[in-house]
């Protein structure tokens, strides 16, 4: 996972004149999270999730913003980022597809799902689009694996798929007729 | 107490009362119970009773349900509870492992998604007993909308007077001794290791998930340093059926040991997925053979096909074999059918075509991605267990391969004493008990290891 180091001795960061941490979220940092924890590093992880969330990714710029809130080094937000798979130290697509690998999908036929989003949008696991609309990802078990084969689009978990149902609900994607709300009555407004 | 025979077993038990469920209900009736309807039916019913008791009676009680953990180690749930210190009016915190990141388990979400308000009676009912003043929910990254139904849930508990300032704790009754209880959800952000209790505090914390050594026990210095229990969802949602109905009503449920262990009380989610006719999650008693769960409810093994094995709970358990088809889902499996345990008792059932190589492939890859690397047996071995897995899959092993991936599986673990948690000890039971009970699967996929032999003919015939 995450033990393999980068050099980064030399490394420059780039940075934008416009702070990433929005006023808006500096307020809900310092006022809704921060006062939950007992030492405010507890924060850390709901203030990754909103700029994960807003941006898609977490810049560098914005691990140090965060650092400067949280009074922490701009180095210990950067060892969190990279240990947790759900935090993108670079960009990915508009929308990220992410397929669950692990047994009970596997052995019930995930593997096709899997092949068929690769064919449909001509990129391998790990990739995005050239268009940057899709990033495809394989996870491990989704915890759903009464429907196996199960996969997520962005934040919608999508249960019983077979290849077609899968590649008919990117074409909803990419013709924007795509509602969300995965399978079930689950999905209410909340 | 009279064995229990499993014909008439079909009865709705509490934990999914409000959770429509075959044959039960239609699972299209589902709805998320907000707190009007959770207390029209019953709900807060047992933080009531408990209130009215001394924190330390409840706690008497819920030890002599004999409560066993449901996150996977089945470890007693009051006795983890008298572990704590007295209270010294600092924090003292409740973690809720709400991770559920197993592979094959699936039956906390369950739970979070439509009954909210009976995990957070439960998490009331602990707090009080323990004289805990914050919780923070630890739900993994991927549940989003059971993250959104919890903090609704939340909202509304406090809205109605169960934590904060104005809540139930703070008015604590018969204790004499109220404080603000404080509920929050912290969401956790894709890694298999934060289900391990000590890599979950540090993830509260903002931290890698890198479990701690122990001791120190968490009960004593866990979150921030500080006094914590950890439980799993389903734990806690037991407790109001427990505080409400009382401990015999739970002890009635569910079997004694029948090898001389601590007992097996209950009902336990039991999320069935793989190739059966009807997957899903039911609510059994502990003790049901694996075949009356899987013939009578559901629907027996697709497509008429016969049992191949199954995974009990979750990959890290190992596998039960072919003729293990009866065993009983208790917490003596272990002992009985050469399993690491119960689990999380959701069983994945792998029917007559598996490749059974390609299962233990797919569960070393799942170690190898998910081991959090601090310790080297487990980051390097669980590597090492992959890759011959995948050579033997893709015919390209030789015997000795088989040698050397058993050795390696056996070294790895907080049992055998290399690690420093027990991510280690699933991969270890997991690869080890599918190359055992498969052997004769796994020799045939390898090429013969001998060495070649020259002869001299010639000189042999004395010519
Ligand atoms: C590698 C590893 C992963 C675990 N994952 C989970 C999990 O996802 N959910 C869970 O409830 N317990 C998990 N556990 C078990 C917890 O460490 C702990 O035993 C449990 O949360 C205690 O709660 P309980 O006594 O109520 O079962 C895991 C343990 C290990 C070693
Ligand atoms: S056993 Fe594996 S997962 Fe557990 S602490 Fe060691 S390296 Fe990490
Ligand atoms: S194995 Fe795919 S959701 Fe559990």
């Amino acid at each position: 996972m995450a033990w393999i180091m980068k050099n980064s001795a030399d490394a420059q960061i780039e940075t934008r004149d416009e702070p990433y941490l929005t006023p808006d979220m500096e307020k809900k940092l310092r006022e809704v999270y921060m006062p939950r924890y007992e030492r405010p590093k507890g924060a850390l992880f709901p203030a990754l999730h909103m700029v994960q969330h807003h941006y898609g990714w977490i810049p560098q710029q914005a691990m140090q913003e965060i650092a400067d809130v949280l009074e922490i080094a701009p180095s210990e937000v950067l060892d969190t980022v990279s240990f947790y798979e759900e935090y993108w130290e670079l960009p990915k697509g508009e929308h990220l597809i992410s397929v669950c690998r692990s047994i009970a999908c596997e052995f019930c036929s995930a593997t096709a799902c899997t092949e068929a989003i690769k064919a449909k949008l001509g990129i391998d696991v790990g990739q995005t689009t050239d268009d940057g609309k899709f990033t495809l990802v394989e996870l491990e078990c989704l915890g759903s694996c009464g429907t196996a084969p199960v996969a997520l689009i962005d934040d919608d978990l999508h249960e019983n798929l077979s290849p077609d149902r899968i590649v008919s609900m990117i074409d909803q994607v990419q013709n924007g007729t795509y509602t969300q709300g995965g399978t079930g009555a689950v999905k209410e407004d909340l | 107490m009279p064995k229990k025979t499993w014909e008439n077993t079909l009865t709705q038990h509490h934990l999914l009362k409000r959770i429509p469920t075959a044959p039960f209900g239609n699972i299209r009736d589902r709805h998320i119970v907000g707190y009007d309807e959770y207390v029209k039916t019953g709900g807060y019913e047992g933080l009531r009773k408990a209130m009215a008791m001394k924190p330390a009676d409840v706690t008497s009680q819920v030890k002599d349900s004999v409560l066993r953990g449901r996150g996977g180690a089945g470890f007693p749930t009051g006795l983890k509870w008298t572990f704590l210190p007295d209270a010294d009016g600092g924090q003292r915190y409740l973690a809720i492992n709400a991770d559920e990141s197993e592979p094959g388990t699936f039956k906390d979400r369950l739970l979070m998604d439509f009954d909210p308000h009976g995990l957070l009676e439960g998490i009331a009912i602990c707090m009080y007993a323990c004289r805990l003043n914050k919780a923070y929910i630890f739900i993994r990254g991927e549940y989003h909308h059971q993250a959104h139904v919890l903090e609704e849930a939340i909202k509304e508990a406090y809205e109605n007077g169960i934590f904060g300032e104005k809540g139930l704790l703070n008015q604590a009754g018969v204790s004499g001794d109220p404080f603000v209880g404080e509920c929050y959800v912290h969401r956790g952000a894709g890694a298999y290791i934060c289900g391990e209790e000590t890599a979950l505090l540090e993830g509260i914390e903002g931290k890698r998930g890198w479990p701690r050594i122990k001791p120190p026990f968490p009960a004593l210095k866990g979150l921030f340093g500080r006094p914590t229990i950890i439980n799993n969802v389903e734990t806690l949602a037991h407790l109001p059926f427990i505080m409400s109905d009382g401990s015999d009503a739970f002890k009635n449920q569910g079997v004694e040991s029948s090898i001389g262990g601590p007992p097996s009380f209950g009902t336990k989610l039991m999320g069935v997925s793989g190739h059966v006719e009807k997957p899903g999650c039911y609510e059994l008693e502990l003790g049901i053979p694996l075949r009356t769960l899987i013939e009578d409810y559901c629907g027996g093994i697709r497509g008429g096909k016969k049992f191949k094995g199954a995974i009990p709970g979750g990959v890290s358990m190992g596998i039960l074999g072919r003729d293990q088809f009866d065993a009983e889902m208790d917490f003596d499996i272990g002992r009985k059918y050469d399993v690491l345990g119960l689990g999380t008792s959701g069983p994945t059932v792998f029917d007559e075509d598996t490749d059974m190589v390609a299962v233990a492939r797919n569960i070393a890859r799942f170690y190898k991605h998910e081991s959090c690397g601090q310790c080297t047996p487990c980051r390097e071995g669980s590597g090492w267990l992959y890759q011959i897995m995948t050579r033997i899959e893709a015919g390209d092993a030789k015997t000795k391969d088989l040698d050397l991936a058993m050795e390696v599986a056996k070294s790895m673990g907080s049992m055998p004493g290399t690690t420093i948690c027990g991510l280690a000890d699933g991969n270890n039971w997991a690869a080890r008990t599918i190359m055992e009970k498969y052997h004769e699967e796994f020799e045939a996929r390898v090429a013969r290891t001998f060495v070649p032999v020259t002869i001299d003919m010639a000189a042999l015939s004395g010519a």
